[in-house]
């Protein structure tokens, strides 16, 4: 909102000069953007927040500003020069709904000719931004910007019987406001009608046929106050957002309707000679009387920390207009009409404490309280990220949204939907965070970064019965080179077993027994025969593998891009294996090689099931693989190495000979593998 | 003569043919010099012992065998004693050679240290992650636990048990993303406040961190998604110079304690009184640039007692208890911090942007 130095000079004395006055508004809350000098003028752009319709206007900043310096404020003439015949012989005005419109005024004007308006009076609009119209429609713009209430004039006229009725619309209505827009009214909108028809969208905009125009002679001016809810439902199904509706949607002064139309009848003689007839009309059936606010002197130090001596807060209130009783406990308030937001001590306290000045109260620390929770995953969580780090995954951020298509494709139960999305491909919140992968690795692809190592963990979303739920997920997205290229080191590409490192070393330090690849399972987005389901234990934890060629393609991905999924809430279920020392051993382990010749179709993991548990036995792995012209059809090459180890003795030759002959034994018995020749 | 040839004749035939005993040793430990000093790596100091030393073949073996063994009698002694001082210099010097090869390469056979190591791949914390962890454990270390509550949000959570008023302007300044009726993208942090006196009773102290939405479209300055943190206390006796001074630590603590604070006065539903706060510009030191707009401070985060209406809903009451709580973009934090200009990079994975943060 622009304001005027020279127009707050009307009002109020200001000496100092401009940085100085927008600084002291600031810091009293009313925040001055700018302070800018347009055509010799001094122009302050001020946004007022939500809770201050009551500052939207000129004399409303010089009040603050008399607040702050403790200067007694000058109100504008409001006398007017009336004659006969009284204005309710000549107009009528009724309120068909006194809870939607509580209060209306008016005045009469006759025999005014319409006109541009005085050169300083266009001029003020004019540097607030106000494009001028006529005498009469800028007359009623100044005294919104001056003081704050806006009126409308109506060409009286064109009012049938020269009635003022205050209803809402019946339903089939219609209105064309002065933007032209032909509006299809209902019951839910107030508007002000005439015998027959609608005039004016109550609050928001006049209609065009009661527009002034140079014929116009005679002059209803309407100064009103309309319910604030409603004006704001009306506005926003419109999508209009006027001057008037922004102040009534947040409340105008329910006391300035006769001012506002005493003010303007005092303008109309320096705008257009004219006659004023005699007296307001002023509906106003249920005069409102708020109670008044217990001020407690105690609560001043009790919720502000500090003192605040008498005389401050007697003089602040007492600029702010609010009337004063002072008694032994504090004081009783009685606040004006205009500030609904002051209807309670707290509110009384906030206004002493701004203007008072929020800097001259001492800063503390609260005294301190009981020890600390930290949230209920977050030790979980800090340990697989600083793993996901080490392994090399930058970690990344994406958006809650993907569109509902991905959503079906890579989502595992329905999306929720949101009402209003940002865009179409931003439709629903994501039940799956792979696509939201998959965009990451394509644009860094697209930036000739090849081998990019990404990692999430966030949130994702389900509808589950008449609420929702938001479980947790750490995905990794991988691709590329295995290692970055180094001098005389050939790099050779990511696969399905360094994305299972990676998960494995992810999940080593969760509290499992048992963890297994099921190469089954994985959802149908992963390459079938490269991608497993992770269990832990038998749970399900996670799934991961090559992306399915296909649907990489589809992004002119042409190398394999790897994804993993680990549901963090089965690892929290699980949490964290206890830390623990355990006596190192005083001997090496025994290690001893089979070479193997194994059927084709039995994988490692039943390998090592059929051998099974043994005494010290403490590793099975496997130590090459071989498939070939050596190797006969039907088979593959295994050279398994198994490591015994009695952690405070040797083991003998004979212990080992005996052990690793089970381990023949079984294979041979179990899977018919036999050893090599 | 070479040294080969004059090690393979027997020393009489030298003697003869005019070499004394001295100048025959002489000339061995000279040409060993020789050799001694163009051998810069290990192989070359073997080669040398093996030609020197060696058991069989070495020449000083010869030189024991043609010149010692065939030395006359009178002169026994005397080669006896150069044989023997000249192996001890011989192997005295080849394994102080072998020593300082072993321990550091000589020059032109050693390496190019200028060459670059492989690459180590070490992934990177995300920046608002690493404001986060900041704050947390500021807040850690004012006894401030941590709370967590849902991004799919009641209509009741998000406003109308915060004191937003139905039908208020301020609703329409959230710019809220709706789910259902009721249910939306939780438009700030401030939900968890009633979820949390909900369910507990004062004392508290509590920090929240988690992501928030606007309708927003996203550019370099807007994003629908983004970060914030969520400070709050309750108890008797908690005042406005509380929030002053617990704020004051905070951001002193991380911005540099040479910063100034500046609350404004300001208007959130839920607290009263308000402000927001702002702090001197860390890139001008409040001398006014374009990043604080030639104002000299920085708008940082918005603060205030917690309202009594607040209270009111959750069933605590407002004359025994009062409570401050203050609400801060943590993304807006990280792009001051490390200087980013664009909010959309800290949501897109690109790796050239995330590894600056290892």
């Amino acid at each position: 909102m622009r304001v005027l130095l020279s127009w707050l000079r009307d009002f109020v004395d200001i000496s100092e000069p401009p940085e100085e006055v927008a600084e002291a508004l600031t810091m009293a809350g009313m925040a001055v953007d700018t302070v800018t000098e347009h055509d010799g003028e001094t122009v302050f752009d001020l946004d007022i927040t939500a809770n201050r319709p009551d500052a939207l206007n000129h004399i409303g900043i010089a009040r603050e500003i008399g607040a702050i310096y403790r200067r007694p404020l000058r109100l504008p003439a409001t006398d007017v020069p009336e004659a006969d015949p009284p204005a309710a012989e000549r107009a009528s005005i009724e309120i068909a709904d006194p809870e939607l419109c509580p209060r209306y005024a008016a005045r009469v004007a006759l025999g005014i000719d319409v006109k541009p308006a005085p050169e300083w009076m266009r001029r003020r609009l004019e540097l607030c931004n106000i494009r001028g119209i006529n005498n009469l429609a800028d007359l009623t713009n100044y005294v919104l910007l001056e003081m704050g209430h806006p009126t409308h004039a109506f060409d009286l006229d064109l009012l049938e019987e020269s009635k003022i009725i205050v209803r809402r619309a019946k339903a089939e209505e219609s209105l064309r406001t002065l933007d032209g827009v032909e509006r299809t009214l209902s019951s839910d909108h107030l508007v002000i009608a005439d015998a027959g028809r609608p005039v004016a969208l109550a609050g928001v905009m006049g209609g065009v046929e009661t527009e002034i125009s140079d014929s116009t002679r005679n002059v209803l001016f309407e100064s009103a106050w309309f319910q604030p809810g409603s004006i704001r439902r009306t506005s926003r199904h419109f999508g209009m957002h006027t001057e008037a509706s922004h102040r009534f949607e947040r409340g105008a002064d329910i006391e300035a309707p006769i001012w506002a139309a005493d003010r303007i009848a005092h303008l109309l003689g320096r705008v257009s000679p004219g006659t004023i007839l005699r007296g307001v009309l002023d509906a106003y059936p249920n005069v409102v009387n708020r109670p008044p606010i217990r001020l407690r002197r105690s609560s001043i130090p009790r919720l502000l920390g500090t003192e605040i001596p008498d005389r401050d807060v007697e003089g602040i209130l007492a600029a702010l207009g609010v009337e004063i009783s002072a008694h032994e406990w504090g004081w009783e308030l009685k606040p004006p009409a205009r500030r609904l937001d002051l209807e309670r001590e707290i509110d009384a306290l906030e206004e002493i404490a701004r203007v008072y000045g929020y800097d001259r109260f001492p800063s503390r620390l609260p005294e301190s309280a009981s020890g600390v929770t930290r949230a209920p995953f977050a030790e979980e969580e800090a340990r697989l990220r600083s793993i996901a780090r080490s392994l090399g995954y930058h970690e990344t951020v994406s958006y809650s949204f993907i569109s509902s298509e991905e959503a079906q494709r890579y989502g595992a139960w329905d999306a929720v939907r949101l009402k209003n999305p940002i865009s179409e491909q931003w439709d629903v919140m994501r039940n799956t965070a792979v696509p939201s992968m998959l965009q990451a690795l394509e644009h860094n692809l697209n930036r000739k970064e090849p081998s990019p190592r990404l990692v999430e963990i966030g949130r994702l979303y389900r509808r589950q019965g008449d609420s929702y739920v938001e479980p947790p997920v750490l995905t990794l997205g991988a691709t590329g080179d295995a290692r970055p290229a180094a001098l005389g080191e050939r790099t050779r590409p990511f696969d399905f077993f360094e994305l299972k490192a990676d998960v494995t070393a992810l999940v080593e330090p969760f509290d499992f027994e048992a963890l297994a690849f099921d190469p089954q399972g994985a959802p149908s987005y992963y390459a079938p025969g490269r991608s497993a389901r992770l269990l832990g234990d038998g749970n399900v934890l996670g799934c991961l593998g090559e992306l399915d060629p296909l649907l990489a393609r589809e992004r002119k991905i042409r190398q394999p891009v790897f994804v993993a999924e680990l549901f963090l809430g089965s690892l929290q279920e699980v949490g964290l294996r206890r830390r623990q020392h355990r006596a190192l051993p005083r001997v090496p382990a025994v290690d001893r090689d089979f070479s193997l010749l194994v059927p084709e179709g039995i994988s490692f993991a039943e390998i090592c099931a059929a051998i099974g548990q043994q005494a010290h036995l403490v590793k099975l792995e496997p130590a090459e693989l071989f498939r070939g012209s050596q190797v006969p059809a039907g088979r593959y090459g295994l050279l398994l190495r198994a490591s015994w180890q009695k952690p405070m003795e040797s083991l003998t030759d004979e212990q080992v000979n005996v052990y690793a002959s089970q381990i023949v034994a079984r294979l041979s018995k179990k899977l018919g593998i036999e050893q090599r020749a | 003569m070479s040294i080969e040839e004059k090690t393979s004749q027997k020393l009489p035939e030298l003697l003869a043919a005019g070499k004394s005993v001295d100048g025959l040793y002489a000339e061995l430990c000279s040409v060993f010099d020789q050799e001694h000093q163009a051998a810069s790596s290990p192989e070359q100091v073997k080669g040398l012992r093996d030609r020197w030393l060696g058991r069989k073949n070495g020449l000083l073996a010869a030189a024991n065998n043609h010149w010692l063994k065939a030395a006359p009698g009178e002169l026994k002694p005397q080669v006896g004693r150069l044989q023997n001082e000249t192996r001890k210099r011989l192997e005295a010097a080849l394994e102080q050679a072998a020593k300082a090869l072993e321990i550091s390469p000589q020059a032109g056979e050693g390496i190019d240290v200028t060459l670059p190591g492989p690459p180590r791949a070490i992934g990177a914390t995300h920046p608002v992650r690493l404001v986060e962890e900041r704050v947390q454990s500021i807040f850690h270390g004012l006894g401030y636990s941590v709370a967590e509550g849902p991004e799919i949000e009641t209509y009741y959570h998000n406003f109308e048990a915060l004191n937003f008023p139905a039908d208020h302007p301020a609703v329409d300044e959230m710019d809220t993303i709706f789910v259902a009726d009721r249910v939306l993208l939780r438009t700030h942090t401030s939900p968890i406040q009633i979820r949390v006196m909900e369910q507990q009773k004062p004392p508290l102290r509590y920090q929240v961190y988690g992501k928030v939405y606007r309708h927003d479209t996203p550019d370099s300055t807007h994003s629908p998604m983004f970060h914030q943190m969520e400070g709050f206390a309750v108890d008797e006796k908690i005042t406005f110079c509380d929030l002053k001074g617990t704020l004051d630590y905070f951001l002193k603590e991380f911005f540099g304690s040479d910063i100034k604070l500046r609350f404004r006065p300001s208007f959130f539903p839920f607290t009263e009184p308000s402000a927001e706060v702002d702090i001197s510009c860390i890139f001008c030191a409040g001398r006014g640039c374009r990043i604080c707009k030639q104002t000299g401070f920085i708008e940082l985060l918005g603060c205030g007692m917690i309202d009594p209406a607040v209270f009111h809903h959750v069933g605590y009451d407002a004359e025994r208890y009062s409570g401050f709580a203050f609400g801060v973009g943590l993304d807006r934090i990280a792009m001051l911090t490390y200087d980013i200009n664009d909010i959309q990079l800290l949501f897109q994975g690109d790796v050239r942007f995330l590894r600056q943060f290892r």
